[in-house]
């Protein structure tokens, strides 16, 4: 269908507009956005929220559906559902998010990239100007194709379509998205949650925490060298776990855990197991020189924020250390209490959020210093209204993804 | 931890996928030996079920917790996607390298004992983290092989004699691969959402994954539109396999490298 219109000479702007045209519009657009980015006074980001951006999301939908219904012979409207127009919006985006991938989105003291905002393309007007062509693309296209009506569309609007809903969505709830932390002490309620500005927020709920529990791997046996004080063992990769009864092999030494105990502290010659705040995980090891036979035993330790960790020296150039046990799991056992004096008992957990309210609460982090004696967590709640709308779009992709998988391109078959 | 059974069971495992393999290779001559190819690697991956079962049940807990067990999982999971694949599109090469792949993480396992119990991070410990490494290395796999075939294409019309039959295999396996990248990128931002409460934050390895998809989309219309320009459409294909081998290997060079949260030099 297209390779006629190419054929024929026709002059810039005329009938119907090809890709020298679409970038033309393209690149007007961004240079626009890029002068709009020096000139501009205010710093405030372009957000809109509750309910413009509701207003703004329907009256789109509405000009996009009139513009396809009554104004399909226009000139612009027969470019925008076109491909070059959107080949153009698709190739001039990542051009903007490839700038995003080189140039750190970070403050900047070059004069030339904080001019033009190449920092914050995400809030960029050049970014938001070529966003809404491709979106208009999108958005008109998916029109036309459900307007069509046909079986064999369904692949082609789920995914314009979804991809046109998870994009508008997101770029629209932005404005409605709440994010807030808070700190919870074990013992006793808390209801001040602080923004992403540091304003502190009250909660019309609030937060007890019954117990902080974080689970741990033991802890690892590393080689270290003297002088740099840096891991010698396989690149500091893969390193052994302690565990009692195993034996570790490094160079050429031979070394048998005797013991292990996960919480101890020394007393005198040797380690005893107890249950007592700030206890450090300790091993007894036994090292064998296989080059002379001769034999070291004693106890090392991780330490911790009140104990000094102990390590063995073996020879001249290396000593056996313990590593600082890796969290394998946090999770906070929590009771959400109300002002009407209802009681919720949840546990939160990493990658296990718990849906409250319109609120989804998440396992954030805690006093990294205490470890596993922390007595406070921190808890992150997110509110985000305009997620149903970006996970349908995202499920008709994911749906439209499969359907691509196994139905293959249209040009194969046809011609098969 | 230690699998007791695992080396016995790998090793039964991979004997019967390599002989297999073997199959699978006559099969190019002999067409009537995929069978036997096919009833091979099904009882292997049998075998693999049982082993993933009995050490379900051994934990007491799903198996995800280390890097050895998620290895364990690709291992499970390539086979299958390799067969669905391989029953709509008959792409044997596929279907041996999805069984090659699987071998490949029973013997990183097998040769790395301790690593059964190298540790995962917190935010790692979710069921999407396997799905979404799998639909990426299948995407990965496929996208390459759809670049091996542009290089053909490049390589016949130097020589003058292109067909455009090289350029439909190339479309097709965009096609599949395409498919598999979105799965990817869908699966990391619900990930993503589950694990810190956001789908997208613009990191610098979403950025570059992001790019990457672009750069298909960009091929698939361009071949939508004009279907008869090769040339044009050949190099697009080859600028999108630069930009996915940046952001497969190369993000770790770029300027905003350390701004990342993804630059595990190891899954
Ligand atoms: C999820 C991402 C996308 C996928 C999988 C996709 C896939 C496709 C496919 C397979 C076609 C061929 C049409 C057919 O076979 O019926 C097509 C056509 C088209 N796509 Fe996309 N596309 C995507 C995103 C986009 C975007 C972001 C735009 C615009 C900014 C766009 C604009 C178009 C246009 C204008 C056509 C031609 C429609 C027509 O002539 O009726 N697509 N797309």
């Amino acid at each position: 269908m297209s390779e006629n219109n190419i054929k024929i000479q026709r002059n810039l702007w005329e009938n119907p507009w090809g890709y020298i045209e679409s970038f033309f519009i393209g690149i007007g657009l961004i240079i626009t956005g890029l002068f709009l980015e020096v000139f501009s006074t205010s710093n405030n980001v372009f957000t809109l929220s509750y309910p413009y951006n509701v207003i703004f999301l329907i009256g789109y939908i509405v000009v996009l559906f009139v513009l396809y219904k009554w104004f399909t012979n226009s000139q612009i409207i027969r470019w925008l559902t076109k491909v070059p127009a959107s080949i153009s919006s698709i190739v001039l985006v990542t051009v903007l998010v490839m700038i995003m991938g080189i140039i750190p989105q970070i403050p900047s003291e070059n004069k030339i990239i904080n001019n033009l905002g190449l920092n914050h393309i995400t809030s960029n007007w050049a970014f938001l100007l070529i966003l809404f062509q491709f979106l208009t693309c999108l958005g008109l296209i998916s029109i036309k194709r459900i307007l069509q009506f046909k079986w064999s569309n369904f692949g082609f609007v789920l995914n314009h379509t979804g991809l046109f809903l998870a994009l508008t969505a997101g770029v629209l709830g932005t404005g409605d998205l709440q994010r807030l932390s808070i700190n919870v002490y074990e013992g006793k309620p808390s209801w001040v949650a602080t923004d992403q500005q540091k304003k502190e927020i009250e909660l019309p709920f609030a937060f007890f925490l019954k117990d902080f529990l974080i689970d741990e791997y033991n802890p690892k046996l590393a080689l270290v060298d003297n002088k740099t004080g840096s891991i010698a063992h396989n690149d500091g990769k893969n390193l052994y776990l302690v565990e009692k009864g195993e034996t570790y092999y490094f160079n050429n030494f031979e070394v048998k855990i005797d013991n292990f105990l996960s919480n101890a502290i020394r007393f005198g010659m040797r380690y005893e197991a107890v249950n007592e705040i700030g206890s450090p995980p300790a091993a007894k090891v036994t090292v064998k020189n296989i080059e002379n036979d001769s034999i070291k035993t004693a106890w090392i330790s991780s330490g911790s924020f009140r104990y000094p960790y102990e390590s063995l020296k073996i020879s001249k150039e290396y000593s056996v250390v313990m590593t600082i046990p890796e969290v394998k799991k946090f999770s906070s056992d929590i009771d959400i209490l109300t002002k009407e004096g209802e009681r919720i008992s949840t546990v939160l957990e990493v990658n296990k959020p718990f849906k409250y309210k319109g609120w989804k609460i998440y396992q954030l982090s805690y006093d990294d210093k205490m470890g596993k004696w922390s007595n406070l967590s921190v808890l992150e709640l997110v509110k985000d209204p305009w997620l149903p709308l970006i996970y349908i779009g995202i499920f008709m992709m994911i749906a439209g993804a499969i359907y691509m998988f196994w139905m293959g391109n249209k040009i194969t078959k046809n011609q098969e | 931890m230690t699998w007791i059974d695992f080396p016995l069971y790998s090793s039964i495992i991979v004997i019967l996928w390599f002989i297999g393999l073997v199959f699978l290779l006559i099969s190019y001559k002999k067409q009537a030996v995929l069978k036997i190819a096919n009833l091979l690697f099904v009882s292997g991956w049998a075998v693999m079920i049982l082993f993933v079962v009995k050490l379900w049940i051994e934990l007491d807990r799903p198996p995800m917790r280390t890097l050895g067990e998620t290895r364990l999982w690709y291992a499970t999971f390539l086979p299958l996607i390799g067969f669905v694949t391989f029953i709509r599109w008959k792409y044997k090469w596929f279907l041996a390298y999805s069984f090659i792949m699987a071998s490949m993480f029973l013997a990183i396992n097998y040769l790395n004992p301790e690593t059964y119990s190298k540790t995962l991070m917190p935010a790692l410990q979710s069921p999407w983290f396997i799905p979404h490494v799998l639909v990426y290395l299948f995407s990965y796999a496929v996208l390459a092989a759809s670049s091996i075939v542009a290089i053909k294409g490049w390589f016949d019309s130097y020589k003058g004699n292109f067909n455009i039959e090289t350029l439909k295999l190339a479309d097709n396996l965009v096609y599949i691969g395409f498919a598999f990248l979105t799965l990817g990128l869908l699966f990391g931002a619900l990930w993503a959402k589950e694990a810190w409460g956001h789908y997208w934050t613009w990191d610098p390895k979403e950025v570059w994954a992001f790019l990457t998809w672009m750069g298909y989309l960009i091929y698939i219309h361009y071949r939508y539109f004009h279907a008869q320009k090769s040339k044009q459409a050949l190099t697009i294909l080859a600028l999108a396999f630069v930009v996915l081998l940046v952001c497969w290997f190369g993000v770790n060079y770029l300027p905003v490298a350390n701004t990342s949260v993804h630059t595990y030099t190891q899954y």
